[in-house]
């Protein structure tokens, strides 16, 4: 009840929308009600006047049946694009809505999620909303209004038997329906789950078909997808099996609604209480009024899908970021002075800490480089910087300001990061440069590719360019696409720069190349960078060695190569 | 290139015993209909001219009765059945679908946008359930129920059966007419949905670059614009269908009506506004009030095909592009393969290979080389030179285009491909983590390993150390890329796979690249290991993977310039010399 009274509220700027729907649809339904229920009296009465000899007035009703007859067709036909036009724009609105809550917990709250879940998420959970729209909302409230006029209607002639289509019209229009969403709910929600599931066996399928294939698990995952698919199907049929008994039921009902008008109204019709004509009227109007709650069912069954659907995209969108962002607007930094100060962090669940009293003072251009093995922190302390995670404790300045009163958006203009993974995006190699710079004109463009070692390659393509490149695009070296990354860091021309092994996976030619570029725009920026290589290590003005979260060891690199661990990071003990 | 409608037509045979069985209990119902409608109108018959009591009708009433709770069933039983039909066909075709990618190889895969390939075999394959479960049965019901109605009212009342004969083709034509518009513009949609499936999981991919770039704004706005795209291409294919809706509708009603106005005018003895050469039969009110009850069912089948031919249309544009992938060739393999001799030597040879992946850029020129049994053989060159095209040959995932590999003097393409890679582990530079816990994901390549076995391997890997600190250690749960791991501890999870195979050559694609110094010689020191009697293929950038190799192959440009070992190369003073200087001055 609480999701659908969220689901309501998400759908306020809609609400104009879907009254023009409601209505529509009432009307199209009143007017095939009239038709049915006007033209068993019209036939009835001509026979009767026919065999009587009398005359009667036949224009009016033939008038009716041809208007309701009109508006029907009419009605149907604009209730459906209006209902359609209101859900899909809501989708647009949706989707727009779920992205924007999605963002803020990228990467910190993203990490536990596959991305094949999330796109679920995004196309078919949203998707799934329509039935809400479409087949709950609308149809319950033409349902509640005109089932309250057709009882009236017939109690116009007879109590007792606008009571019997009250009786019958609830246990289609709210019996069923509940047994319907009762049935409903269990195969309901595992097939939200199986969908996902299926889903994430297709990209983990595909994406990973080189290893499938190698490890000879390709054909155990296509079984895998088989039994998750076989499962759906299972689960699909029950749905299936569940929607045909209350369809079949509600048919039964209208069948049995219009039998028991006969059985009460043919005693009316032989006491005088009804005409004949009126009783052929009521026995059909009464199997007509069914069209009211005929969809309830299948729309109540199939709610819980919806809500599951619902309440996956509601955890996502509750989800508290991992960092608050500051009310007021961000400080303005003296410069860009980086201090840590003390600083502890451990991820939630993780027992150990991976930061553990870190100290660092940056003064603005000064170049620190951070050496350790794997799991000692140096990736964590970035995310601390570009604020994806808040300290435990402790406390991180930039140019006298603390971090935390920085929006992260105006934090982030001022670092450029070039780490290990970048994502190249499925666009050209111009449109995934201009993501750090929407307005750099093409001569700069090319001037970071210059520095970044990748000008001369982008130049041969056919294309230059305007060349596609990300999952369908041309193939690019791990080393090629790496150097893209490093033009649109370098694009960003902020004053602090973090490198994430920046060389890392690049041939010799090229990495002694990029580290010449990269000296380069080292010049006047405050500098951060995490590398192994003793070329690049020989120039920092200061050398970190982390190990286990603690600052261990630290100096220069002429002065570290005496001491215990660090050339030992560095591999250099084994080389000799 | 095959049509949409013939890969679905083709699957009508998993299909054709419950559509038979369907389409039986339609009619079935359908016939029931007749008799329901004879009962009712006796019974209104009876009432407003005999002035009948209950007592008078009830022998009406209680079949009546009976045949409600029949039909009831036996709709039930159809609907089940269509179901059942579609069921086989959408658990066949995935399955199939599936297969046909996994045969088409990592190399057709790479010019593919995995987001629609998901979606293909999610929303592409549940699409074509309309047509097996609605469309067909509809079609043939649409041929059925109309002849049995025809069939009862032409004795009956000539005239009636004439206006429903006119009436009712052209409710088809019309459709087939406005539908084949909306064929075009449909098989659109399906494309720009598949597009727009794509470009979502590309955002979400990269989510975190486009946060880096505080470009997420822009792209809520590029969010809202393909999803606005969307509902405009999706309300022009609505619009059509839902005038086609309505037109047959407009049909059905006047058809209808006409039936209704003859009949009322005979009734009241009113001239029937035709010619006076044809004289309308007389007809009394039983049978007026039961062929009007008849109406509507006749029409009911042709406006249901209305609905139906929209799911048909869904599915034909899903099946497009589900033939699109069925039309990939499959790479050819000499047929049977020859299973692989386990007791060979294992000498790998290439020569004179030539690929490219695209016309006028090759990646391999002619490269000629020799892996020797035992021998660890080390690859390097710049990026692009093509080192990982000599992997993706030796893994099977492409075939020369010129020139030949060979593996003891025997063409590799005339193996039992999963034979031949039983024979090899792989370790690529990112390795992928498969969704499930960090033991399914080293026993891959055998999934019947002991938990024992799995340890020892992530032992030998380096990795039982992390592995055991996290908090379910081995039954952690993993996901693609590791999330929540490191490049270096994914690496080593990748590694234990390996340990866990036999394999006797071992190919390392840039594996080491992103590991530590110190890691790294932890790894390497479990890979001597592993390389121990073994043949070894190790493509790198580092020296100190490279030196101790028993040959270094320099490769540039897709062909090999250089070869021999660290010493003999170094003295040589060529490509190689200059690589070492480069990288480790302090060392040379």
């Amino acid at each position: 009840m609480q999701d659908l009274m969220r689901l309501w509220r998400l759908f306020a700027p809609y609400r104009g929308w879907m009254l023009g729907g409601f209505a529509v649809a009432l009307i199209t339904l009143l007017a095939n009600v009239a038709l049915m229920a006007i033209s068993g009296w019209f036939i009835t009465a001509m026979a009767v006047a026919g065999a009587a000899g009398v005359a009667m007035n036949y224009f009016t009703p033939a008038a009716v049946i041809r208007g309701s007859a009109i508006a029907r067709t009419a009605g149907r036909y604009f209730e459906r694009l209006i209902t359609h036009e209101a859900t899909l724009r809501q989708l647009a609105g949706l989707r727009v809505w779920f992205y924007r809550h999605l963002e803020p917990l990228a990467p910190a709250r993203l990490m536990a999620y596959h991305s094949g879940d999330l796109l679920t998420r995004i196309r078919s959970d949203i998707d799934a909303l329509d039935n809400l729209y479409v087949r709950v909302m609308v149809p319950v409230l033409v349902a509640i209004t005109a089932g309250v006029a057709f009882v009236l209607f017939t109690a116009l002639f007879d109590l007792g038997l606008a009571l019997l289509l009250l009786c019958t019209l609830l246990i289609a229009g709210v019996l069923l329906p509940w047994l319907g969403h009762r049935l409903g709910k269990e195969p309901g929600q595992r097939i939200v789950q199986l969908q996902a599931d299926l889903r994430q066996a297709g990209i983990d399928g595909t994406q990973g078909l080189s290893e499938l294939l190698v490890y000879g698990a390709a054909d155990g995952h296509a079984r895998h997808l088989d039994r998750i698919s076989r499962a759906l199907v299972a689960e699909q049929q029950r749905m299936s099996g569940i929607s045909g008994i209350t369809q079949a039921a509600t048919g039964f009902t209208a069948n049995l609604t219009l039998w028991a008008v006969l059985w009460l109204g043919i005693p009316l019709v032989h006491d005088g209480t009804l005409a004949p004509p009126q009783l052929a009227m009521l026995a059909l109007f009464s199997l007509a009024t069914f069209e009211a709650v005929a969809p309830l069912p299948l729309a109540f069954q199939q709610l819980e899908s919806t809500l599951a659907a619902a309440r996956r995209l509601f955890a996502i969108v509750d989800t508290k970021p991992a960092v608050t962002e500051p009310t007021g607007p961000s400080p303005t930094p003296r410069d860009s002075h980086i201090a840590i100060e003390s600083v502890r962090f451990h991820y939630p669940d993780a027992e150990r800490p991976v930061l553990d009293g870190i100290d660092l003072d940056l003064p603005a251009g000064r170049r620190v480089a951070i050496v350790g093995a794997t799991g000692s922190g140096k990736t964590t302390l970035f995310n601390l910087l570009l604020r994806f995670w808040e300290p435990v404790s402790g406390r991180i300045r930039l140019g006298g300001e603390p971090l935390e009163a920085f929006h992260g958006e105006d934090l982030r203009e001022r670092v450029a990061l070039v780490s290990q993974y970048t994502h190249l995006f499925d666009a050209s190699i111009r449109e995934n440069l201009l993501i750090a710079a929407p307005d750099a004109p093409q001569g700069l463009l090319e001037q970071a590719c210059e520095t970044a070692q990748i000008h001369g390659f982008i130049a041969e393509l056919p294309d230059g360019y305007d060349t596609w490149v990300g999952e369908t695009g041309v193939r690019l070296s791990g080393g090629q696409a790496r150097r893209i990354a490093i033009a649109r860091a370098l694009l960003r021309d902020a004053p602090i720069l973090l490198l994430d092994e920046p060389t890392e996976g690049l041939d010799a030619v090229t990495e002694r190349a990029l580290m010449d570029a990269v000296q380069q725009l080292m010049v006047g920026r405050t500098v951060l960078l995490i590398t192994h290589r003793p070329v690049a290590l020989a120039q920092m003005d200061e050398i970190l060695v982390l190990d286990q979260g603690r600052v261990v060891e630290r100096g220069t690199h002429r002065e570290l190569l005496q001491a215990p661990i660090y050339p030992r990071l560095l591999g250099l003990d084994l080389e000799s | 290139m095959t049509a949409p409608r013939e890969l679905l037509d083709a699957q009508k045979p998993l299909a054709s015993r419950w559509l038979r069985l369907s389409v039986g209990l339609g009619l079935g119902n359908g016939v029931l209909l007749i008799l329901q409608a004879w009962l009712l109108a006796q019974v209104i018959d009876a009432v407003v001219f005999a002035d009948a009591t209950l007592a008078d009708v009830s022998g009406w009433l209680g079949p009546l009765l009976l045949l409600f709770a029949v039909r009831a069933l036996v709709a039930w039983a159809s609907e089940q059945s269509a179901f059942r039909a579609a069921a086989q066909v959408k658990i066949t075709l995935r399955d199939r679908l599936y297969r046909h990618i996994q045969a088409a190889g990592p190399a057709w895969m790479a010019g593919q946008r995995s987001g629609a390939i998901a979606e293909d075999l999610t929303r592409g394959i549940e699409s074509v359930e309309a047509y097996y479960a609605r469309y067909l049965p509809a079609m043939s019901l649409t041929a059925l129920i109309p002849l049995a109605i025809l069939i009862v009212v032409l004795p009956l009342d000539w005239l009636s059966a004439l206006i429903m004969l006119v009436t009712a083709p052209l409710i088809p034509l019309f459709m087939i007419l406005i539908g084949s518009g909306v064929e075009r513009l449909n098989q659109q949609l399906w494309k720009e949905l598949a597009r727009m499936g794509a470009h979502f999981l590309d955002v979400i991919q990269g989510i975190t670059t486009l946060k880096l770039f505080n470009a997420s704004r822009r792209e809520a706005d590029v969010i809202a614009r393909i999803s606005d795209d969307y509902r405009a291409s999706t309300m022009r294919v609505l619009r059509v269908a839902f005038l086609t809706s309505a037109v047959l509708e407009l049909f059905s009603t006047l058809g209808i009506a006409i039936i209704a106005v003859f009949i009322g005018f005979r009734l009241y003895q009113l001239d029937l506004p035709i010619p006076d050469l044809i004289a309308p039969p007389e007809i009394s009110f039983v049978t007026g009030f039961f062929i009007l009850l008849l109406a509507p069912e006749f029409y009911l089948p042709l406006r249901n095909l209305g609905t139906h031919y929209h799911g048909r249309m869904e599915a034909i544009a899903a099946a497009e592009r589900l033939v699109g992938v069925f039309e990939t060739e499959l790479p050819s393999r000499a047929e049977p393969a020859t299973g692989f001799a386990p007791d060979g030597a294992m000498r790998v040879r290439f020569e004179g290979v030539h690929f490219s992946y695209e016309s006028g850029r090759p990646a391999l020129d002619g490269a000629s080389f020799v892996i020797e049994p035992g021998q660890r053989i080390a690859l390097v060159g710049p990026s692009g030179a093509g080192k990982s095209t000599v992997a993706n040959l030796l893994l099977g995932f492409i075939e020369p285009e010129k020139g030949r590999l060979t593996v003891d003097g025997q063409d590799l393409a005339a193996f039992d491909i999963e034979d031949w890679r039983r024979q090899l582990a792989w370790l690529p530079q990112q390795p992928r983590l498969f969704q499930g816990t960090i033991a399914d994901n080293i026993r891959l390549g055998l999934p019947d390993a002991t938990d024992e076995a799995v340890q020892r391997a992530a032992r030998r890997a380096h990795a039982a150390e992390f592995i055991e600190q996290l908090p379910r250690a081995y039954d952690a749960p993993v996901g693609e890329r590791g999330v929540g791991l490191s490049g270096g501890q994914i690496q080593r999870i990748a590694l234990a796979r390996a340990f866990l195979r036999d394999a006797r050559l071992v190919i390392l694609d840039e594996a080491t690249a992103s590991l530590d110094p110190a890691s790294e010689a932890l790894v390497q020191k479990a890979l001597d290991e592993l390389a121990r009697d073994r043949s070894m293929l190790v493509i790198a950038h580092r020296l100190s993977t490279v030196r101790d190799a028993d040959r270094i192959l320099v490769i540039e440009q897709g062909r090999i310039i250089e070869s021999g070992t660290h010493e003999v190369l170094v003295q040589q003073g060529g490509h190689y010399q200059r690589m070492v200087k480069l990288l480790e001055p302090a060392a040379s």
